[in-house]
């Protein structure tokens, strides 16, 4: 097959995720100007010369009540009017899909420049309803109807099954609750920059870290979160003329490398059914990973400097970490204990402090991660650079386990 | 003040800023040393901060004392000194007397008053004191609200202040700005005179429609009068009245405590914290809210006030993001509503910019601190909402000084503000 086209990462922008929407009486369509208006300035890129839209967004009929995302971003700006817009659904990983339809159709040549945006308001209901919503990423008549918090428990069942097959110490898990506040602590639009966090305080249940499910307590948990980020990825033909205009070189523009897309089946049980005789819990992420790394060219993890990963608990990092290969299967907590995926450390992971540290907008949290590998390869992160990045990966999961998409970003 | 296991003693450690001051110290990787009059009080003080930082693990890096026995001690190891008592200047400085005896000679020591002169709470201190003293101005609830302000006095080192104001920002995550010693500093002369002139308003338009027209839709999380029963009326006094005794500026007279106000804290009327006599609003139970009268400081049951047009476009458009569009309805509407909150607002702008130069440093500084410090539109938002030709036409229709800053924008085209919607956006409400 030939090499399909080349999609560059212009920039974007993201909103501040400790915000709270409902609080400043805002529809999502608020933000979602905000943060589009901001990445059209931070790119230099002008409003007429955007060619289509992809919006990435879970559930916006259930926090919002309102569908047709795609349609909102004509709101941005008048000049939008009459641009193809569309919007996209995989649970947690839609910003994700967002993301391979627009560069799909600049691989296909239909575009040169596209704007993908991923969105979630969240906080518009109560924890309890908005777990249940969360529950519709599961197999809702099976999975998630009539308990509380539904994924909180799913992904505790993970962590039993790792307990299971390799065994798994809690104390590892609670390490990577406080790594991950720790880095967003360096994160100006991180949820959690103010809040306290220790390993002690992970480690223990308590009046402030309750269990929600299974071995779950709330600092394994990432958060409720209203956000939103748009990026600009482009052809080699627009990117090329847009580097000269910025006085940049082309080959210093960012890039996705690399993608995956698997899907394995939606109920928990028949995935680790199905993977009982494999050495990964979950084969078909681990399968995106390499895809992702098969369509970058790269040999392994060992060729990258830094991971965004999809930590909606400390459990599927955990799992994260030896489906990159970072450990062999099973041994993670090697990694975790030789200070490996701390900033600093060989390949840190969630230098942005992830979905636990950042906060977790569901559709948005693609979109979001790969903002970050885009600042972390261009050298723009500030606070949370990891020195000398030139090429990371991302992992966004929809439901438990059941939509995978990986990227690598490189230079 | 780079490293973990440095040791803050805090002074004043059950008060109001104690104990969530105490979480931000020890979240930040410090030892933190929580002293009190006595080991009840020291002991509240640590639940205060467990609750503030919402984890049972910051105990782990607080240890707790009382003056008597463990001050000379405490201070003796400590790095910092976070003075954190009762805005009473003689107390503060009985504290410091004793602080100055037995502090090494590199530890700092800060005020974390609201307002009151740093210079004369270091008048009467050893050499080494002074150079290692200065003001750290957290806002309530430091958890929560990052700005601060840092505020030498005259003979405060200038390696101290960049020391401070490094970690601050580096470690405490603070939004940081460096102010001159005057009445209240920046963020609460500028926020208390916009308070106690809608105070002032209340008195001839009524609580609720002062509330409404000048409400969170012109960039503020809370109405201004609620506001003000959130801080409580007794601090609100003891801060626009330090001001107005101390400061001759333009704006002088909005800082006069209305009568009515003088009143209701003779008779115990606080604001939130004394739910029972009330504030400017009353809640005697869960559903029931009742607004005062200011005139005979009776309360009635609340009713919203009369919609007015303009003020209802201005939501409509906050909430889809169209802030510019909300600031032009706002700088076109007629009426006499829209008169008065041109006058609170506009108010607002001319005042904040006019203070660069005499107590903040540059507009930017005023912005960082009424939006982080006050979770307020930043003045050069609003500016550059309206358009700078706009804003002097309008200062100048309602009789209000032209800041030169603005003054300057005018004559030049282009933007004040340092940023865009996403950094102010937060605080226009629809």
């Amino acid at each position: 097959m030939p090499k399909p086209a080349p999609v560059y990462i212009l920039g974007g922008a993201q909103t501040d995720f400790a915000r709270n929407w409902t609080k400043e009486g805002k529809h999502f369509v608020g933000p979602m100007r905000e943060v589009v208006l901001a990445a059209l300035e931070a790119t230099k890129i002008e409003p007429r010369e955007v060619e289509s839209a992809h919006v990435g967004n879970f559930a916006a009929e259930l926090y919002a009540h309102q569908g047709h995302l795609g349609a909102f971003f004509l709101e941005i700006d008048p000049t939008f009017r009459g641009l193809p817009t569309s919007r996209h659904e995989a649970a947690c990983a839609s910003g994700s899909i967002a993301i391979l339809a627009a560069s799909a159709e600049i691989e296909a040549g239909r575009y040169d420049l596209e704007c993908v945006v991923g969105v979630e308001q969240m906080k518009t209901v109560d924890s309890t309803t908005g777990g249940d919503y969360l529950g519709t990423a599961a197999w809702y008549e099976r999975e998630s109807k009539g308990i509380d918090f539904p994924f909180p428990k799913l992904f505790g069942r993970l962590g039993d099954e790792y307990d299971k097959r390799y065994g798994l110490k809690d104390e590892h898990l609670a390490r990577i609750s406080a790594i991950n506040y720790a880095n967003a602590k360096r994160n100006p639009n991180a949820q959690t920059r103010t809040w306290f966090m220790s390993e002690s305080q992970a480690q223990r249940e308590s009046k402030f870290n309750q269990v929600i499910g299974g071995r779950i307590k709330v600092s394994d948990c990432s958060q409720v979160t209203d956000g939103a980020a748009a990026l600009f990825l482009a052809s080699e033909k627009f990117a090329a003329q847009w580097a000269k205009r910025n006085g940049k070189k082309l080959e210093d523009v960012p890039r996705i490398l690399g993608w995956g897309h698997r899907t394995a089946p939606l109920e928990f049980d028949v995935k680790v059914e199905e993977s009982r005789e494999n050495p990964y819990v979950l084969p078909h992420t681990r399968q995106a990973i390499l895809d992702a790394f098969r369509r970058a060219g790269i040999s392994g993890v060992e060729q990258l400097q830094a991971i965004e990963t999809h930590d909606c608990f400390t459990t599927s990092e955990y799992m994260a970490i030896d489906h990159f290969g970072i450990t062999r299967p099973g041994e993670s907590w090697k990694a975790i204990e030789e200070g490996l995926i701390e900033m600093g450390g060989r390949i840190p992971i969630n230098p942005s402090g992830g979905l636990i540290g950042a906060g977790h907008p569901v559709g948005c949290t693609g979109v979001r991660q790969m903002l970050d590998c885009f600042k972390q390869v261009s050298g723009t992160a500030g606070d949370y650079q990891v020195e000398g990045a030139k090429m990371c990966a991302m992992l966004n999961i929809g439901g438990s386990g059941t939509t995978s998409c990986s990227f690598v970003v490189g230079r | 003040m780079g490293q973990d296991n440095q040791t803050v003693v805090i002074l004043g450690a059950n008060g109001t800023m104690g104990p969530p001051s105490g979480a931000v110290f020890a979240g930040a990787g410090f030892k933190v040393v929580m002293l009190a009059r006595d080991m009840d009080k020291a002991h509240q003080a640590l639940e205060g901060a467990q609750n503030a930082a919402r984890a049972e693990a910051v105990a782990e890096r607080i240890t707790l004392g009382t003056y008597e026995h463990d001050l000379a001690r405490a201070v003796g190891e400590a790095t910092m000194v976070f003075e954190s008592l009762a805005e009473d200047l003689a107390l503060k400085k009985k504290f410091f007397e004793q602080v100055d005896r037995c502090r090494r000679d590199d530890c700092v020591v800060a005020s974390g008053s609201s307002g009151l002169s740093i210079a004369a709470m270091a008048e009467g201190r050893s050499d080494s004191f002074r150079r290692h003293f200065l003001g750290v101005h957290l806002f309530n609830p430091p958890n929560v609200i990052v700005g601060a302000e840092v505020i030498p006095n005259p003979d405060t080192d200038p390696a101290v202040m960049r020391a401070v104001v490094k970690m601050m920002r580096e470690r405490l995550g603070r939004k940081v700005i460096v102010t001159r010693d005057r009445p209240a500093f920046v963020g609460n002369r500028i926020g208390f005179k916009v308070l106690n002139e809608a105070a002032q308003l209340a008195a001839e338009h009524g609580v609720a429609f002062i509330d409404y027209v000048a409400g969170p839709q012109t960039g503020r999380a809370m109405p201004p009068l609620q506001t003000i029963d959130l801080v409580g009326w007794d601090v609100h006094r003891a801060i626009v009245d330090n001001v107005y005794a101390q400061v001759e500026d333009e704006a002088h007279s909005a800082f006069h405590l209305p009568d009515f106000m003088a009143r209701g804290i003779a008779e115990g009327r606080l604001g939130d914290k004394t739910p029972k006599t009330g504030g400017f609003y009353r809640r005697p139970d869960k559903r029931t809210v009742e607004v005062l009268d200011p005139a005979s400081g009776s309360y009635q049951p609340f009713e919203a006030p009369r919609r007015v047009e303009f003020v209802e476009r201005m939501k409509q458009f906050n909430r889809v993001g169209r802030y510019a569009d909300a600031f032009a309805v706002f700088a076109d509407a007629t009426g006499p509503e829209a008169d008065i909150a041109r006058r609170l607002i506009l108010g607002y702008v001319s005042y904040a910019l006019n203070r660069v130069g005499e107590v903040a440093e540059s507009a930017e500084d005023v912005d960082t601190i009424m939006s982080f410090g006050f979770n307020w539109a930043p003045p050069c938002a609003i500016i550059d909402l309206l358009g700078a030709r706009k804003a002097v036409e309008l200062f100048k229709r309602h009789g209000l000084v032209v800041p030169p800053v603005v003054e300057k924008a005018a004559a030049n085209g282009g933007k004040l503000f340092h940023g865009g919607a996403l950094q102010y956006g937060r605080t226009f409400v629809g």
